[in-house]
């Protein structure tokens, strides 16, 4: 299909802004008589407070906050699941410490300078309690608990050995499936708790008016679900709570939930009664979320033939101090499992255990890199094992064409209408020279070389046929102004990815309007209809769809006011761009002189009173298309100091239509370098003894792959599947997630064809490398002592 | 601990600040000028958020006091384009969609030139050796390449 | 976690600006131990917002002249503010330093931070101290009545503890006039490029046909302060160099340390590691003492 717009690419909107320094960020906004405000955070893991003495604090002139100055409602801060599902256990701020830099105290002051001295000022009287840092030993039945109970569905549910959630998910009968199979694999997989890293901390601005009103700037991906919990919690009503939309300075999942520091700032912008802000430092921040870590335990059985007849996957999550979305990272845990590949009979058990660590969250792919890790790793050995090319084993089994999809989770299911698997395997493998990568263990010397594969999707969006545990719809505003350009009214946020950019040019393609006069409009909670959030990969997809439905109703519109004027039959017309005129010309390819510019026609409405040409519209996408990708690694390993260097990396993306192509292949390449900071670097430690980050939060310990560690330009291959998805607007569907989920599973994979050893946990440091080799070492000489012992010993007898 | 006043030029203006000793550059910059796009991302230097030019060198703005910038000549990613006109190094990080969130493309761009005017025509391993310390955590860094590339390219022609 | 806010520059202190060598001294005889000079600040100031130290005075050196720029007076001097970055531009033929320079881990802290800085710091990290210690550098040292050179082995005794006295200040690093057919290589192991050194290694050998007249090693983190492997110097001076030579004497230095694990890496990588780096410093130095 060709397209006016889409798939070409443009200046983005946001780029003079941006590339200028002028784009703002929450952290950017400054108001008259703003003041600053600091959080005092737990230094213990956990602790009770006895008390808190305000006076010296309050005597600086600052505003003080505690637990007994806040709301004590329990929410929690990710309301995209439904409420049944809603599992409450926090507090604005917290009566208890759960984790080092668990904000207890806040305090707001003229100047940044004097909020901190007022924090200093503040005495706190702890009464530590033993923490656990281990998810084992915070269940032991003698451990103290971290939560007493949560509230679920207006129930107060007790914890019980600081197991915050299990699910449990079965599709038919694996002892029957592992009865079948010829051959059983298992392996446990450990992945790690990495920090998103996104370059702006966490900020809120909250501006508060006299009529009770607030107005908050805050980092968010979903400004409706920001203003809906401020308004629960603080009990104002929604039309006095406004959510502006400023741009977010990465986020990577980590703003899904409504971040901590939020409430706070508004719960001091309403003592102070002025406008306050409050930035997050670095080292806060590197306390404030992380990659839910798990502990993975994958079972498959297949036949002689190459068949999967049965799955089991055991999942344990670390989630720390609290409970953001573990219910559905276990369900998504499940789902991603069971449509990477067909399990006739699939079991997934899993379990999510509070420590007093830093609460966990979805970090780009929300459990999907954690179990695509898993299973492409273990899918590469099972092919290995079996003599089968991965790929070709890959596709005998995977979930593809007409095959049923629940990334999402058992509830989200849909069937799978486009499907670029086959072609990007197929032009990956060409691409890297699949066919001519090493043998395992054929490599000896210094630097050894190997090429892995893996492959992944995402889901775009989590709507499904039935409505599911999650909501998910986005809604748009459109309207055509009285000079023929088109405004676009979008709760959306954009992460940077060019969600907005997409929407503007599925808005444009719709109405036959040259893209530089379609303008995406400064959003806000009072002005925009409701958009869930931007995650799970649905921007284009399901918030583009929305826009793609507002822009036919606006079409609709377009031509029958134009049929009025024009004297033909509405059906009869079309729209299309003039980029001399810049505007959309409607026109009736049968009288080609009966034609009026777009901005002609709104004009005459306005000159006749006839009204303007807009229309709303909320969209629940009943699909959520796999967005397929590949990964193929080309790497290097220096077997002496275990350092790794990526040569080239072939990413496959199968995104359905290319809306923005260069930020498309922006979304890949991005995807590689975390997905490589995955693999080989990131990790956050946790000392057991005190319960703190063994980098203390600062970036001097909190390393991920910068620039010297990408591949070259030219080595960073990209490319794209020639699909087109029938329920996304044009053929599109999503690849932000998809885009990273199984790069880790492709650096393991190349390591193992490079070292003949299978890495299990992440990350795969240069320490981690060089130990295995030396246990491969002595393996090998262990193996030639014995045989070396047979042959002496044979040789004995004989003689 | 007194405020005291010095005088600089700041993207081409004169200035006279009164700050204090203990006032970094990047606040001042940010909350006296309202100078945002110079951002805040790890305050120690291992970042790259933060980088200004101090007579001509890019500098960390958050390790850097404003007291000690006397007599300076700073300039921020807003004074970059002149006259209305985008600076060669901003065409093309807008032509090649090299930035997505936007937080780091401030110093990303004013690492860049900060490079060009030391080596008008690097090689990508000259770009990625001088921008080493700017962290990028959406791009992956192969736009940022190209984009200063594109750039140096674009700079060539002008002269030639 | 700590009470930190690297948003801003919490203590408060005071300010000086002198612009001669005498005024510092005479702020440092003043002023003593709650005085800290500052150079570039990328050290001074992370440590004051990491609370690990906290002056009251704090006495910036960049207006004074006489602490700057590269001479050459038979031995080299380098006043102690000279940039890395200047250094590595301007004294390319000392590989080992050169490459420590670069090795910093970007070009605005290579513009910010000063050579005397770096050493002052007296982290056992620190990428420019090994390859010095490989140049038997020296310091000199300033107070207001007194100066006095220590061999830069001697200038390190902890990690941030330095031999200065509070009234004294390092004026200047220098290094003597390089051997004929001498040599040198930095090679630096770090979790990514742009990083502190998990072990850091350097190496000068000086030739005389196929024999070793001279040599030195110097390890960073792998000890309490940057380190030479002496006794693997011992062993190399007067043999015929090789690579099996060069081999023996990397595990050899290894042997010498006894690093400890951190956040950074345990001690049995940097053990290991540093035998190669070190075999491997070796092999550049001896193919540059052309």
């Amino acid at each position: 299909m060709s397209y006016q717009i889409l798939g070409n690419d443009y200046f983005r909107k946001d780029g003079i802004g941006k590339v200028t320094g002028r784009e703002v960020y929450a952290s950017d906004v400054t108001l008259p008589r703003m003041w600053h405000a600091r959080v005092l955070r737990s230094p213990h893991a956990h602790a009770r407070i006895k008390s808190i003495d305000a006076r010296a604090a309050q005597e600086l002139g600052a505003v003080v906050l505690t637990y007994a100055d806040v709301p004590h409602l329990k929410y929690n801060e990710r309301i995209v699941s439904i409420p049944p599902h809603l599992y409450r256990d926090r507090t604005v701020l917290a009566d208890k410490a759960r984790h080092v830099g668990e904000a207890v105290a806040a305090v707001a002051a003229p100047t940044e300078q004097l909020a901190e001295k007022a924090l200093r000022a503040l005495q706190v009287e702890w009464e530590i309690l033993p923490h656990y840092t281990d998810p084992l030993a915070a269940q032991r039945a003698d451990a103290e608990p971290i939560h007493d109970s949560y509230i679920l569905n207006g129930q107060e549910i007790p914890v019980e050995n600081n197991v915050a959630v299990t699910r449990v998910v079965q599709v038919g009968d694996i002892e029957e499936g592992f009865a079948q199979a010829d051959h059983i694999f298992e392996r446990e997989f450990v992945t790690s708790r990495i920090y998103h890293a996104q370059m702006e901390t966490k900020s809120c601005v909250c501006d508060p008016a006299p009529d009770g009103s607030i107005t908050v700037y805050p980092t968010t991906q979903s400004i409706h679900n920001v203003r809906q919990l401020l308004g629960e919690i603080f009990s104002i009503p929604l039309h006095k709570v406004n959510v502006k939309r400023v741009a977010i300075g990465g986020t990577f999942g980590s703003s899904i939930q409504m971040n901590s520091i939020i409430p706070i700032c508004v719960a001091l912008a309403l003592k102070a009664k002025r406008p306050v802000k409050l930035v997050s430092t670095r080292e806060e921040d590197m306390y404030d979320h992380v990659r839910y870590q798990t502990k993975l335990k994958l079972k498959i059985g297949v036949t002689r033939e190459g068949k999967i007849t049965a799955g089991h996957m055991q999942a344990l999550a670390d989630i720390g101090g609290h409970n953001i979305q573990a219910y559905a990272l276990l369900s998504v845990l499940a789902g991603w499992t069971a449509s990477l590949y067909n399990y006739p009979n699939l079991k997934f058990e899993g379990k999510a255990v509070y420590t007093n660590k830093t609460p966990s969250c979805a970090l780009q792919g929300f459990g999907n890199p954690q179990a695509t890790f898993a299973a492409e790793s273990l899918m590469d050995e099972i092919a290995t094992e079996l003599d089968w090319d991965p790929i070709e084993f890959k596709l005998k089994n995977y979930v593809g064409l007409g095959g049923t999809f629940w990334g999402q989770g058992p509830s989200v299911q849909s069937i799978v209408r486009s499907d670029g698997v086959p072609q990007l395997l197929h032009d990956g493998a060409q691409k890297i020279g699949w066919r001519a990568r090493p043998k395992p263990g054929t490599q000896t010397g210094r630097y050894r070389h190997g090429i892995g594969m893996a492959r992944g999707f995402h889901t775009s969006g989590a709507g499904a046929p039935k409505p599911g545990e999650v909501i998910d719809y986005s809604g748009a505003f459109i309207k055509i102004n009285e000079d023929g350009s088109v405004d676009i009214v979008h709760a959306m946020m954009d992460h940077g990815g060019g969600t907005l950019e997409a929407i503007a040019k599925i808005v444009a393609e719709e109405l036959g309007v040259p893209i530089e006069r379609v303008g995406i409009s400064p959003a806000d909670t009072l002005t925009t209809v409701y958009d869930v959030v931007t995650h799970a990969t649905r921007g284009v997809y399901a918030g583009g769809g929305a826009a793609h439905k507002a822009a036919v109703k606006v079409k609709q519109q377009i031509f029958d006011y134009a049929s009025r004027i024009l004297g033909l039959q509405a059906d009869s017309l079309m729209i299309e761009p003039d980029y001399e005129l810049m505007q959309g010309v409607i026109y009736c390819p049968n009288f080609p002189e009966r034609r009026i510019t777009l901005g002609a026609l709104a004009k005459q409405l306005q000159v006749n009173s006839w009204g303007t040409l807009a229309a709303v519209e909320s969209l629940r996408q009943v699909n959520c298309p796999p967005a397929y990708v590949t990964y193929f690694i080309d790497l290097t390993v220096d077997t002496e100091t275990g350092q790794v260097t990526t040569n080239r990396a072939a990413i496959g993306s199968d995104c359905g239509t290319v809306v923005n192509p260069a930020m498309a292949i922006g979304q890949l390449e991005g995807g590689l370098s975390k997905g490589m900071g995955y693999a080989l670097v990131e990790d956050n430690q946790w000392d057991a003894q005190t319960g703190q980050l063994t980098s203390k939060g600062f970036w001097i310990d909190g390393k991920t792959p910068a620039i010297s560690e990408a591949p070259f330009v030219e080595n960073i291959i990209t490319h794209f599947a020639n699909t087109y998805e029938p329920s996304g607007p044009f053929g599109a569907k999503g690849i932000g997630e998809a885009a990273t989920n199984p790069c880790a599973a492709a650096y393991a994979n190349a390591l193992y064809n490079a070292l003949d050893i299978r890495f299990t946990e992440l990350p795969i440091t240069a320490e981690k490398i060089l130990s295995a080799l030396a246990a491969q070492d002595e393996r090998a000489s262990r193996a030639s002592d014995y045989l070396e012992n047979k042959v002496v010993a044979v040789m004995q007898a004989a003689e | 601990m007194d405020k005291k006043t010095i005088h600089l030029t700041l993207n081409g203006e004169a200035r006279e600040w009164r700050v204090y000793p203990n006032e970094l550059l990047l606040n001042t910059l940010r909350e006296q000028e309202f100078l945002t796009g110079t951002k805040y991302g790890c305050g120690i230097g291992e970042c790259g958020a933060c980088t200004v030019h101090v007579n001509g060198a890019p500098r960390l703005a958050c390790l850097t006091l404003a007291l000690a910038c006397e007599g300076a000549d700073i300039l921020t990613i807003e004074g970059l384009a002149r006259d209305g006109k985008l600076d060669a190094v901003q065409e093309a990080f807008l032509g090649q969609s090299a930035f997505q969130c936007g937080f780091c493309t401030s110093d990303m761009i004013m690492m860049t030139r900060a490079l060009l005017n030391e080596n008008p025509q690097p090689t990508e391993t000259q770009v990625r050796d001088y921008l080493r310390g700017n962290l990028c955590r959406c791009t992956g860094y192969a736009s940022i390449v190209r984009a200063a590339l594109d750039a140096a390219e674009m700079e060539r022609q002008e002269t030639a | 976690m700590l009470p930190t806010n690297t948003h801003i520059l919490y203590p408060e202190f005071d300010y000086h600006a002198p612009t001669t060598l005498y005024e510092v001294t005479e702020l440092l005889a003043q002023y003593g131990d709650s005085a800290r000079v500052m150079a570039g600040g990328t050290d001074l100031l992370v440590q004051m917002k990491m609370e690990r130290r906290q002056p009251s005075q704090v006495i910036s050196l960049m207006h004074v002249n006489a602490l700057q720029g590269i001479s050459q007076n038979g031995s080299l001097d380098i006043g102690a503010t000279t940039s890395i970055q200047e250094i590595h531009r301007r004294l390319p033929q000392l590989y080992a330093l050169a490459e420590a320079c670069n090795g910093f881990s970007s070009i605005q802290i290579m513009y910010m931070a000063t050579l005397g800085g770096n050493l002052c710091n007296a982290s056992p990290a620190s990428d420019s101290a090994p390859p010095l210690l490989t140049y038997d550098a020296r310091v000199t040292l300033k107070s207001k009545t007194a100066e006095r050179v220590l061999p830069l082995e001697r200038f390190f005794l902890g990690p941030g503890k330095t031999a200065m006295q509070p009234d004294e200040l390092l004026a200047q690093i220098s290094i003597p006039a390089p051997l004929p057919h001498s040599g040198s290589a930095f090679i630096k192991i770090s979790r990514v490029v742009a990083d502190i050194s998990q072990v850091c290694a350097a190496a000068r050998l000086t030739r005389e046909g196929n024999t070793i007249r001279d040599a030195r090693i110097a390890l960073g983190s792998v000890a309490p302060t940057p380190v030479r492997a002496a006794g693997a110097e011992r062993d190399l001076i007067g043999e015929t160099f090789s690579p099996a030579l060069a081999e023996k004497i990397g595990k050899q230095a290894a042997q010498e340390i006894s690093p400890i694990s951190d956040v950074r890496a345990t001690r049995e990588y940097r053990q290991q590691v540093a035998a190669v780096i070190v075999r491997d410093a070796l092999l550049r130095a001896w193919e540059r003492a052309q």
